[in-house]
């Protein structure tokens, strides 16, 4: 890290921050003058050598403290990218070939290779399951040490291991094109890169800067109309104390630091400006299953028709759900033995898997059959009705939950209630995006009153029911006719176009490829509630920005009225303007600087972290900031600078 | 006691009230100055939002045969729409074909032959009155009106007077209308101008013209007046002209240029209260409307409202802090025991020092730079309001450069209250790119570097300068207003050294001609950037560019600006002199114990 601080230090570096450059150049001029202070006909007094000294390491100090920011910043993202670096190391590989399987190394694989991986192997590169399922442990991406069931068609990551049966696996992807090569390379780029809103304010900076110079120009000759030109080194630590060194310095800091919570969040952002639009969002596209309830349904409550004992129907729900192997029919097979079914199963049976087209599952036997299923399909395949149990399902519907109606030879023998529950705190989330007045649209495949019921619980403003991957797309362009900033969540191959046109995309990792390459963030965790967060994180980036910003120009009004009545302190008429009162002109202009270069060490912690974001409307958060940074900005200096005069007095020092 | 005192005092009680609370009746006065232009402000803000809209306005039914009529006569250039190179490069040869052919007038036809002499103009002294008329600077470093024959004042520098405001409010046409609209180009500056000159400034010089000749303001081809005086019998010249037309342009084109050196000072220029309102009025009608249309322009009134109370803000600031301190006078003379009603110096009676120091303030917060007192009399206290305008390169601004410095301040504070909401920048709708920012910030700097560059210029080199009459403070007051003025094109003038020599003739032609082509040009490009956008509704949760918190923080950009760029060297004029006025009061305090 000391290495980076120093490095920064070429004026190359330098240049790109015209911020520093222009206190670089201070600093070797005012080491110039402390060396021989005859060359600029300065006096030579011991007072005045001290003087020179301080403002000499002060600037030096300036420079160290804004590059120690950027250093810490940078060491961090390298230790991301280094710790990426070694789980890309070259790994055998089981490939088959048509003479069996052969060992080769991982970095001779090509796309479309087969692979067989075996129980506690590391994948050795990113690929589709082909045949099999098992469990995955990603915590070497993710850091999340629960296993991960993967099946058929899933997508695995390379490096992940493997730790449960065996698999076949498709390479998807050729050596160095890999998930985490990309990973590398996108931390690596979007550190270097600046975004158009820095470019922006590096334009300001850059503008105010030039002026404070020519200012301070102004202030030199001004002096000289009175035939008592200004020391050299007070006018450069006017200039210093007057260009915006706190945000200068602490510019870059904020910019890497963002990229790197965006990574602790185990979250990939492919540019830095993605994580700025985040912040920036009018409306917010969620699914309702994962991302505002748990997405995990579980059965809850068997409900038997008339005439039908529990029992009876607890051992029809059993048979059709034996074989289904999803959580839901776990949860119902769980269920039903605690509500006294028999494990017996009819002989000769045969078990109907589900599919979206028919939308329903069960088991055969014989010519009788138990299937479970959606209220509408099994109705119109089997010619169903029963006012009874129409309207138990739709009584469930109104709550929340999700009714499936289990069928047997013709007549409904009940309703297994399943429930979703609201993600614990998704309220409190969706209260916070409404605080923000960003708007909140649901989409789900459940019906009208479901959709409508879990928008109501947990606050959102808009849903979508029965929707289908083009009625998301539809939404995004919908709200961007209105020129409003959308943000969404997406998995699957068919919301790639609509992850591709809204302004921030996250895919997540367990996704398709093409919605992982649509997107603009992918989500290792596969958390699509982190999408909240990210708009958080957005916004923080850019308040930092602003905040350091203001609280930087502010801060100039009291460097003013500190420095110029010191500098000019041989018209005692202005003293008017000392309203601090510091008597000794050499001391407060030294604890002006002093100001000026603490406070850079005292900021990067929250240059690092960024400003605490509160949720609350963009007026509220305005009044805040303003008096915070910007009447903060103006009264801090003069608080603080009074506190370092009187202290360095205290101790002694004089001039 | 007086009988006539006797009667004041025994007046009614608010009679008595005002006469003894001369602070409070000035403030009175002030706030009526201020509520009477906001009121025909506000009124007529419709008719330049309409104009703003290229709508139709009322008038059209009679000056389109005009307009029809110059269009035809420009030819095909004045059809087709422009971008942003075209416009500016046919803003820049128009404005340079009528300041040559101005030139022409009053340096090859200005021989001027009067009862006190001939008189003509020198080559710097041309080229810097042509500028600054062409510039709408106004700066004149001519006193005497017989400088200028009848036919010079009347085609030339009336000529310029008509020409400068006019294009003025051409280029915030056009500016607004890269703004409002998405179709990539700012219209016809030749539509533009015509629109202007004939729906805009012509009925309203011509309006205000009778009022002025109503008030008592000579309106005559008379050239001169002789007076004999009776005791002595020496003739007198007084000089003469269409001083009413002279006045109304003055004043609603925010010329500032006056007939008489010493301007509204001067009586038949500003005859009485009645005239000093009017002229007040009419320099602040269209800047203070137009800043106000905006609001219906963008369709967001509050923004408008806002920026009218910011505006306000600063005038009423300015107005007290100058009013004050012109009150208070000069503390020496208070001391002394003497019967003192304040700073009277250099103004008129019948005006007094409440309306004095709203007009002047008025003036340099516009960019008309018209005086109704000897600026050079001022306090350093009231000083210190007139130039508060002066140092944000006059925030009310001119004929529609009100508009276009308004909206490049309005740019910079939404960048940065975007940041501080956590917001990418956006205004009224408008994303802003990193562009906007830049050129926005380039248009804000402009104006300190080309005021403090020439000023460290001329202050290293002292002897430069001739004819300083007062000491130091003074001094840098003196040279720091000059090219303060001669950047925000305002024209109000201190004087104090000999500013008609060629070395100043130059430099402020050249300062007034960057603090206006450069920065219009700059201002010009960010409506081309804007033009091709379409401004998406203000949605809740962004910067509301019509809440108070926003105008708190675009007061603070506009005086931060103008305070951080300026401050030393205000500290070593102004503020110094005034140190020392306190000083010489403390003195006398001593003294007198």
């Amino acid at each position: 890290m000391l290495k980076t601080t120093f490095k920064n230090f070429s004026p190359a570096v330098e240049m790109r921050n015209p911020v520093m450059f222009v206190t670089e150049i201070s600093m070797v001029i005012s080491f110039i003058v402390t060396i021989d202070p005859r060359l600029f006909a300065l006096p030579e007094t011991p007072v005045y050598m001290d003087f020179y000294i301080s403002v000499t390491v002060l600037l030096f100090l300036t420079l160290v403290f804004s590059n120690v920011g950027t250093a810490i910043s940078e060491g961090k993202s390298k230790a991301i990218t280094s710790s990426l670096q070694k789980l890309t190391a070259t790994i055998t590989a089981h490939l088959v070939t048509e003479e069996g399987v052969k060992d080769v190394k991982s970095s001779d694989l090509h796309v479309g290779d087969e692979l067989v991986v075996r129980k506690n192997e590391i994948i050795p590169i990113d690929g589709e399951i082909m045949m099999g399922s098992a469990y995955v442990n990603d915590s070497s991406i993710t850091g999340e040490s629960r296993p991960v069931m993967k099946v058929e068609g899933d997508s695995v990551t390379g490096s992940t291991i493997l730790l449960s049966d065996e698999m076949h696996m498709r390479v998807t992807q050729n050596p160095g094109d890999t998930y985490i090569d990309k990973m590398i390379q996108i931390v690596k780029n979007t550190t270097r890169t600046k975004t158009p809103n820095e470019i922006a304010l590096t334009v300001l900076l850059s503008g105010l800067t030039l002026v404070f110079v020519i200012v301070v120009a102004a202030v030199y000759a001004t002096s000289t109309a009175y035939a008592a030109p200004v020391n050299i080194m007070i006018l450069i630590v006017l200039l210093i104390a007057l260009i915006p060194t706190t945000i200068g310095g602490l510019l870059p800091a904020i910019g890497i630091a963002s990229i790197n919570t965006v990574s602790q969040f185990n979250i990939i952002a492919k540019s830095g400006k993605a994580v700025e639009n985040a912040g920036d969002v009018d409306t917010i596209i969620l699914d309702k299953t994962g991302t505002i309830t748990i997405g995990e349904r579980e059965a809850v409550k068997l409900i038997p028709n008339k005439n039908i004992s529990v029992e009876e129907f607890a051992t029809a729900c059993y048979m059709c759900s034996i074989d289904d192997s999803t959580k839901e029919g776990l949860s119902i097979v769980k269920l039903s033995e605690s509500m006294g079914a028999s494990h017996d199963l009819p002989a000769g049976h045969q078990f109907v898997k589900f599919s979206p087209e028919t939308k329903y599952s069960g088991i055969k036997f014989g010519n009788s059959y138990i299937f479970k299923g959606a209220l509408k399909s099994l109705k119109e395949k089997f010619n169903l009705s029963d006012n009874f149990m129409e309207a138990v399902c739709k009584e469930i519907s109104s709550r929340g939950g999700t009714a499936i109606p289990v069928a047997k030879d013709g007549t409904f023998l009940g309703v297994i209630e399943l429930n979703d529950m609201l993600k614990p705190g998704i309220k409190d989330r969706i209260n916070e995006l409404h605080k923000m007045e960003i708007k909140t649209v649901m989409c789900t495949g459940d019906d009208e009153i479901t959709a409508a019921f879990m928008s109501r619980e947990s606050g959102i403003d808009n849903y979508v029911a029965n929707s289908t991957p083009i009625d998301k797309y539809n939404v995004v362009k919908s709200e961007k006719e209105n020129f409003r900033m959308v943000a969404m969540v997406g998995d699957g191959t068919n919301d790639a176009p609509a992850l591709a046109f809204a302004d921030v995309g996250l895919a997540m990792n367990s996704g398709t490829q093409a919605a992982k390459e649509a997107a603009n963030m992918i989500d290792i965790d596969n958390n699509p509630t982190k999408l909240i967060d990210l708009i958080f994180l957005g916004k923080q980036i850019l308040i930092t920005r602003g905040a350091l910003t203001t609280f930087s120009i502010a801060n100039d009004v009291a460097k003013y009225f500190v420095i110029i009545p010191a500098a000019f302190y041989i018209f005692p008429q202005l003293a008017y303007l000392n309203i601090l009162g510091l008597s000794d002109p050499l001391l407060a202009i030294t604890s002006a600087l002093i100001f000026n270069t603490i406070i850079i060490p005292a900021l990067i912690p929250l240059a690092l972290r960024g400003v605490k974001f509160r949720p609350s409307s963009a007026n509220e958060i305005l009044g805040r900031n303003i008096l915070l940074y910007g009447i903060g900005g103006i009264i801090t200096p003069f608080v603080v600078i009074s506190i370092i005069y009187f202290l360095l007095g205290s101790v002694g020092v004089a001039w | 006691m007086s009988s006539s005192f006797a009667s004041v005092g025994q007046g009614s009680f608010w009679q008595v009230f005002f006469v003894d609370h001369r602070a409070v009746s000035g403030l009175l006065i002030i706030l009526i100055y201020l509520l009477l232009i906001s009121i025909i402000a506000f009124i007529f803000s419709g008719y330049i939002a309409d104009l703003y809209l290229d709508r139709e306005v009322r008038l059209r039914k009679y000056t389109h045969y005009l307009i029809d009529f110059f269009e035809k006569l420009i030819g095909p250039a004045s059809k087709r729409n422009m971008k942003f190179k075209e416009y500016m490069a046919n803003l820049v040869f128009f404005n340079a074909v009528a300041a040559i052919m101005a030139f022409v007038v009053i340096f090859y036809f200005n021989r001027n032959v009067t009862p006190v002499g001939t008189y003509s103009v020198n080559l710097s002294l041309a080229v810097h009155t042509v500028v600054s008329f062409i510039t709408n600077t106004d700066l004149q470093h001519y006193s005497n009106p017989f400088r200028f024959s009848a036919f010079a004042q009347m085609f030339g520098l009336m000529g310029l007077m008509l020409f400068a405001p006019v294009t003025g409010f051409a280029a915030s046409l056009a500016f607004v209308r890269g703004v409002r609209t998405n179709e990539g180009h700012l219209g016809n500056f030749y539509h533009d101008f015509f629109v202007s000159l004939f729906d805009l400034f012509l009925p309203l010089t011509l309006l205000f013209t009778i009022f002025f000749a109503l008030e008592g303001l000579p309106e005559t081809l008379l050239y001169y007046l002789k007076i004999t005086v009776p005791v002595t019998n020496v003739p007198g010249y007084l000089p003469l002209g269409p001083i009413a037309t002279f006045q109304s342009f003055e004043t609603l084109g925010t010329n500032g240029g006056g007939f008489y050196g010493a301007n509204a000072a001067f009586p038949l220029a500003n005859p009485s209260w009645i005239s000093n309102i009017t002229e007040f009025v009419a320099f602040t009608l269209i800047p203070l409307a137009s800043i106000i249309s905006l609001g219906k322009v963008f369709g967001n009134r509050r923004f408008g409202t806002m920026l009218y109370s910011v505006i306000m803000v600063i005038f009423l600031i300015a107005s007290i802090v100058t009013f004050y301190s012109e009150l208070r006078g000069i503390p020496v003379f208070q001391n002394l025991g003497i019967l003192y009603s304040g700073n009277m110096l250099g103004k008129e009676t019948s005006l007094g020092i409440a309306q004095s120091s709203v007009f002047n303030v008025g003036a340099t917060l516009t960019s008309t730079g018209i005086v109704n007192s000897s600026l050079i009399d001022y306090t350093p206290g009231g000083i210190l309001g007139i130039i508060t305008g002066l140092l944000m390169n006059d925030p009310l601004g001119g004929v529609g450069t009100s508009v276009i410095n308004i909206f490049t301040y309005v740019i910079f504070t939404a960048f940065l209250a975007s940041l501080l909401i956590g917001k990418l920048p956006e205004m009224i709708g408008f994303k802003l790119g990193s562009k906007e920012i830049k050129y926005s910030t380039l248009s804000l700097i402009t104006h300190p570097l080309i005021v403090l560059i020439p000023l460290g210029i001329i202050l290293v080199e002292p002897f430069l300068v001739s004819g300083m009459i007062n000491p130091e403070p003074q001094r840098v007051t003196e040279l720091f207003y000059e090219f303060l003025t001669s950047a925000s094109n305002n024209g109000s003038e201190i004087g104090g050294f000999a500013t008609n020599t060629a070395l100043f003739n130059y430099l402020d032609s050249i300062i007034m001609l960057l603090g206006r082509y450069l920065i219009l040009g700059i201002q010009l490009y960010i409506a081309q950037i804007f033009s091709v956008r379409s401004p998406r509704g203000e949605s809740p949760n962004t910067v509301s560019v019509g809440s108070s918190y926003f105008g708190l923080m675009l007061f603070g950009v506009m005086i931060g600006i103008g305070l951080l760029s300026f401050f030393p060297v205000l500290a070593l004029g102004p503020l110094l002199s005034f140190a020392n006025d306190l000083h010489l009061f403390a003195g006398v305090m001593v003294f007198g114990h």
